[in-house]
């Protein structure tokens, strides 16, 4: 559990220091704001109230790759406690959207999440502090948190990671060729190695029985994270890296200069020129789709995180072996890159609507607590829900069994290599990704110059800073 | 009589003016206020003049929805017009089957905006395959998907109009043309055309505030991909609102803007064909 | 007065009917010139709906007329080319809806990968999809909604705004010139422009609350599931739908002559009976028209249930549970949506069949009055 710590206190530290700024703006928009102030209510759980009268609470669920074990965990909670939890599930890429319609109506979400610092700031209004809960006493490192003052608004349950998926199988078919150009997969340590390869096998699919190296780059809209947000992750800790947490800097930073543009550009285009789709149908595929690519074999390794085991083992005529599934960091090209692990970090913050009456967020919490503590609700985190939950009451024995996060356990617990921390929760807004995302996809396409793509993810990035900024003000 | 009437305002026209002013009245004057506002919910709204409208005038998500929206509307109120108008005149010649032609020109129509896009979207997905490309590819694709979903959908409307407009034409009329030697094309122009200005005007109008206001279609066809390329000024409208936080105030300017440009083209419209509907 | 309606005049009513022939056969409107008197213009109009058949009638003789001088036979060469034209467009309409139905009954990676091929052993699943969905998206309980929602709002929305249509024509004040200006004025402004302030609008009030002000007795229906928020969009669809409505049935008020109504009070009606026993009645044509405007709208609308709804299986509308299937359940079945999509058709279908007639007239109509 020690690495996890380390990781999860070096990506937070920058989340301490959003929320001190937090704090700042909210004393300087005083005048303006003064009203909210005085009626705000006191923590969650400080005063103990009555929640017998609450029959039904509310979550917005952010990851459809698990809403049906969702389903499930509430439908037991009813069950044991007989308050029923709603569950919903907004599709991908359109959380806020749903959140955002969602919180004005009369029955609102009494828990949702929030994505970080950035994602706190857009609805601060509506967080209610957790300080005095149980989930957060629970925190095995109180840092993680996202806090503004001495208030807890949002509480991480999930440890993440994510690499280079590949199926070891087909890799050892590769190695078993003959002049392959490793002997093992653990000698891919750099872009270029891993280029090497990767055009080899491409040259060899045949008798390897695949039909690209990677599984399609989906790009379809609300479908594109993995390159928008998660690749991108890269060249952003890359840059800002260096003083300070990567975070902090990031999000302060008013411009992006993109300095490590050309790597990203070297594995994107990798993953497309090795594709197991054409590049013109990426626009239309899916992370679902992608990921049925690799469970059925058609492709060698595939860009995600510990989360998609399920979408892996889920897939009718799924040939990957659990054994065979294993990570590789995203190599790019940057020197030294040869000590890089894994993207390690998280973005899922659970946050309690303070705009629902006490009794309903106490509720809230309550399920949250059950969630996390209770025997039956942390064998659903560990074994259904797949968490690498950052809390106490999970012991060491009790950690996910799933193939890759065991895999990122194992990165985590090697002091030697340098974690890329999720720098990417300093993007300014989730339209600046939706717009690169839609970028990427002209690109692949050969409809945009590469230079337009760089230059317009710079003047975005700018211009979104600007409008956060006023819609913070 | 009016005095004995008006007493009973409370039962006659209360419920309606309540309900109305609850979802028209009120909502519409919030949006104008709300429009020269900074706001993230409608209670901390605070004055902040016509920076929204410059905000949405320099979002290039906004202009280049407007401009897709032009182009669109204009593209499918003269594809469905002209078609429309070629059916009636087919259907309205002594042909066997004609009710059972109406009836099925007519279905799409009924069908609801979402489930249409849908079922257009396997469709055009389903042809561009074989050429490696799927709607979202390009935005031509959704333009001309767009284009062909509404034909389907309007073109059965827009031709029972006409009929009901070519059958009011007195027989009379194109027996006297046709005596004085006029060919098809006189006939159609100088009789036909004129005595169906009332359902020209119809259509056109009914077309251009259909075609110019789709939102359902839209959002269920390509939701605006590639990119926000396919976006239109409604689902531009509704992201702006519910998709980027901090853009509340924009979203309702740029409402605003699209309530006017819709206001204006209708009025236009109906005062240019009203006045031609004159001349005739 | 009742003998008075009971009463018929035939050769009064057929010379009226005659008199209308000219006219679209969609509206009923009468001449006011040859109803001075006062017992004629009850027949005419009490007979309204008789008299409609009676112009179709004349309609359909009319045309055999003309069809008789014009051709001789029924169809010539020239004819039967434009038959076949007709032939092939009919099925280039029909195919989306075959190829929507044909893809329904496949598995879900042939429906993406080969749309135009019909069901083979390979690819047939049966009714899979239909069960799978219908589970999925909790269909019966969003049909249910939907026809709940489409019921009582066009039924309350036609009596309500015949009601105001009527106040607002007799009753010649300032106020009323200005709500009947504030209507027409409603029909142009976009959805999108009231969109987020009437959500919350929605949201916020409790209607049942404004109800209990005037009737304090006022209990909330307990067959609804939420009735709350099943009033709320309720009175939303009455408030957002009263232009259109307002304005067509103001249209067809201002054609009845004033002559009847003051002859149903002189005999001792006051203006509430006048309304429901001779007016609304006569309505009758406008108020189909209005009430199928409003159900095709209502049934398939997608944009105001989605933002005054809670979005869950218990609550959603049709069009809703359809977009969820989008993406709420981590990807998106096209299977499963094509199945969704065939039971979202029929019942518009079997309506279309079972109500043909009024509905191309009531567009047809409302597409003059608009």
């Amino acid at each position: 559990m020690k690495s996890l710590k380390r990781v999860l206190a070096l990506s937070m530290a920058g989340c301490m220091a959003v929320g001190v700024l937090a704090g700042c703006n909210n004393n300087s928009g005083g005048s303006s704001g003064g009203a909210d102030d005085e009626d705000k209510p006191s923590a969650v759980g400080e005063e103990s109230v009555d929640t017998s009268s609450v029959k039904q609470i509310y979550f917005l669920n952010f990851k459809p790759e698990i809403s049906d074990k969702y389903d499930a965990i509430a439908a037991e909670y009813e069950k044991q406690t007989g308050v029923k939890v709603k569950v919903q599930t907004a599709a991908s890429g359109e959380y806020e959207k749903m959140l955002t319609s969602e919180m004005g109506k009369s029955e609102p979400p009494t828990i949702f999440q929030i994505n970080g610092p950035v994602g706190y700031q857009n609805w601060k209004d509506y967080c209610a502090d957790l300080k005095a809960t149980e989930l957060y006493n629970q925190l095995n490192d109180k840092s993680l948190a996202v806090t503004n003052g001495d208030g807890v608004y949002g509480v991480p349950y999930a440890v993440e990671g994510y690499g280079i998926i590949y199926n070891n199988a087909i890799m050892d078919k590769y190695i078993a060729t003959s002049d392959a150009k490793i002997k093992s997969v653990d000698e891919i340590n750099s872009f270029a190695k891993l280029k090497e390869v990767v055009e080899d096998m491409t040259a060899k699919k045949a008798d390897l029985g695949i039909e690209g190296v990677f599984g399609s780059t989906s790009l379809k809209q609300g479908d594109d994270w993995r390159w928008q947000t998660h690749l991108m992750n890269v060249p952003l800790y890359y840059e800002f890296k260096g003083e300070g947490s990567p975070i902090t800097n990031c999000l302060n930073s008013e411009t992006l200069e993109f300095k490590y543009a050309d790597n990203y550009k070297n594995i994107f285009d990798l993953y497309t020129d090795n594709s197991c789709t054409d590049k013109k149908l990426l626009g239309s595929k899916t992370v679902d789709e992608s990921m049925a690519e690799f469970a059925t074999g058609k492709c060698a390794m595939i860009q995600n995180g510990n989360w998609a085991w399920g979408q892996v083992s889920g897939v009718e005529g799924n040939t990957v072996k659990e054994d065979d599934i294993k990570f590789l960091p995203i190599y790019t090209g940057v020197d030294g890159e040869e000590k890089q692990s894994l993207c390690i970090g998280t973005e899922n913050y659970f946050a309690i609507n303070s705009q629902v009456d006490a009794a309903t967020q106490q509720a809230s919490v309550e399920f949250l607590n059950w969630l996390f503590t209770s025997d039956y609700g942390k064998k659903a985190v560990v074994n259904d829900l797949g968490f690498i939950a950052p809390f106490n009451s999970f012991k060491d024995d009790e950690k996910p069994s799933d193939p890759l996060a065991k895999e990122v356990l194992k990165y985590m617990g090697d002091s030697d290599k340098e974690t890329v921390i999720w720098t990417f929760a300093g993007i300014p807004s989730e339209n600046w990704k939706q717009g690169f995302g839609a970028s990427l996809l002209e690109y692949v396409q050969g409809n945009k110059d590469w230079t337009k793509v760089v230059d317009e993810a710079k003047s975005s990035w700018t211009t979104e800073r600007q409008a956060a900024a006023e819609a913070a003000e | 009589m009016d005095k004995v009437i008006k007493k009973h305002f409370a039962l006659f026209a209360l419920p309606t003016l309540l309900a109305f002013t609850l979802a028209f009245l009120i909502p519409f004057g919030m949006g104008v206020y709300l429009s020269f506002c900074k706001f993230k919910t409608v209670n901390n709204a605070k004055f902040i003049g016509i920076n929204n409208y410059a905000r949405a005038f320099s979002d290039s998500n906004f202009i280049n929805a407007l401009k897709f929206t032009a182009l669109f509307t204009i593209v499918s109120v003269v594809t469905i017009n002209i078609i429309a108008f070629i059916f009636a005149m087919l259907l309205t010649k002594s042909i066997k089957g004609t009710n059972g032609f109406r009836t099925v020109f007519f279905m799409p129509n009924l069908i609801g905006g979402i489930v249409l896009g849908y079922i257009w979207n396997m469709i055009i997905n389903g042809i561009l395959l074989p050429f490696n490309a799927t709607i979202t590819t390009d935005a031509t694709y959704g333009f001309w998907g767009l284009v062909v979903l509404m034909n389907w959908q309007m073109i059965g409307y827009m031709m029972i109009i006409y009929i009901s407009g070519i059958q009011n034409i007195s027989p009379d009329l194109l027996e006297a043309a046709e005596i004085d030697g006029a060919t098809i094309w006189q006939k159609l122009i100088h009789v036909t055309f004129p005595q169906i200005m009332p359902s020209i005007t119809i259509c056109l109008f009914l077309t251009l505030t259909n075609s110019f206001r789709l939102f359902d279609q839209n959002y269920a066809l390509t939701a605006g991909a590639p990119g926000k390329e396919t976006q239109m000024l409604a689902l531009d409208i509704y992201n702006t609102f519910y998709g980027r936080v901090g853009w509340q105030g924009v979203g309702q300017a740029k409402a605003v803007v699209f309530s006017i440009i819709v206001a204006a083209i209708a009025l236009t419209q109906l005062y240019l064909t009203r006045s031609k509907e004159v001349e005739s | 007065m009742a003998d008075n309606i009971k009463e018929t005049n035939d050769i009064e009513l057929k010379k009226a009917a005659v008199s209308e022939n000219d006219d679209d056969a969609t509206e009923f409107e009468v001449d006011e010139e040859t109803l001075r008197d006062n017992s004629s213009v009850w027949k005419a109009f009490t007979e309204g709906v008789e008299k409609e058949k009676h112009q179709k009638e004349i309609k359909a003789e009319m045309d055999k007329i003309k069809m008789s001088k014009k051709k001789g036979q029924p169809m010539k060469g020239v004819d039967w080319i434009k038959f076949a034209v007709l032939m092939v467009l009919a099925i280039l309409f029909i195919v989306p809806i075959l190829l929507v139905l044909m893809n329904s009954f496949k598995g879900k990676l042939y429906v993406s990968n080969n749309p135009f091929e019909l069901p083979n052993s390979e690819s047939f699943v049966g009714i899979d999809n239909y069960i799978g969905g219908m589970q999925d998206i909790g269909f019966v309980s969003a049909f249910i909604n939907t026809l709940i929602i489409t019921v009582f709002s066009v039924g309350i929305l036609v009596l309500a705004t015949a009601m105001c249509a009527w106040y607002i024509v007799r009753v010649k004040k300032w106020y009323t010139k200005l709500m009947y200006l504030l209507f027409a004025c409603s029909m142009i402004v976009p959805f999108q422009m009231v969109m987020y302030p009437m959500s919350y609008v929605a949201n916020t009030i409790k209607i049942s609350s404004i109800i209990k002000m005037f009737d304090s007795n006022f209990v909330m229906p307990e067959f609804l599931a939420q009735p709350e928020n099943i009033l709320n969009i309720i009175v939303m669809y009455l408030g957002f739908g009263a232009g259109l409505s307002v304005f067509m049935f103001a249209g067809f008020v201002k054609s009845v002559p004033v002559e009847i109504e003051e002859a149903a009070m002189i005999d001792g009606c006051g203006p509430i009976k006048t309304f429901f026993m001779i007016d609304l009645p006569i309505m009758k044509p406008s108020a189909i028209t209005v009430a199928i405007l409003n159900a095709m709208w209502i049934w398939n609308d997608y944009l105001l249930p989605t933002l005054i709804l809670p979005n869950d299986e218990k609550s959603r509308t049709l069009p809703m549970a359809i977009q969820y299937l989008r993406g709420g359940y981590g990807s998106i079945d096209m299977a499963k949506m094509m199945a969704m999509l065939v039971l979202a058709i029929i019942p518009i279908i079997i309506f279309y069949f079972a109500a043909q007639k009024y509905i191309i007239k009531g567009v047809v109509a409302g597409a003059v009055k608009g």
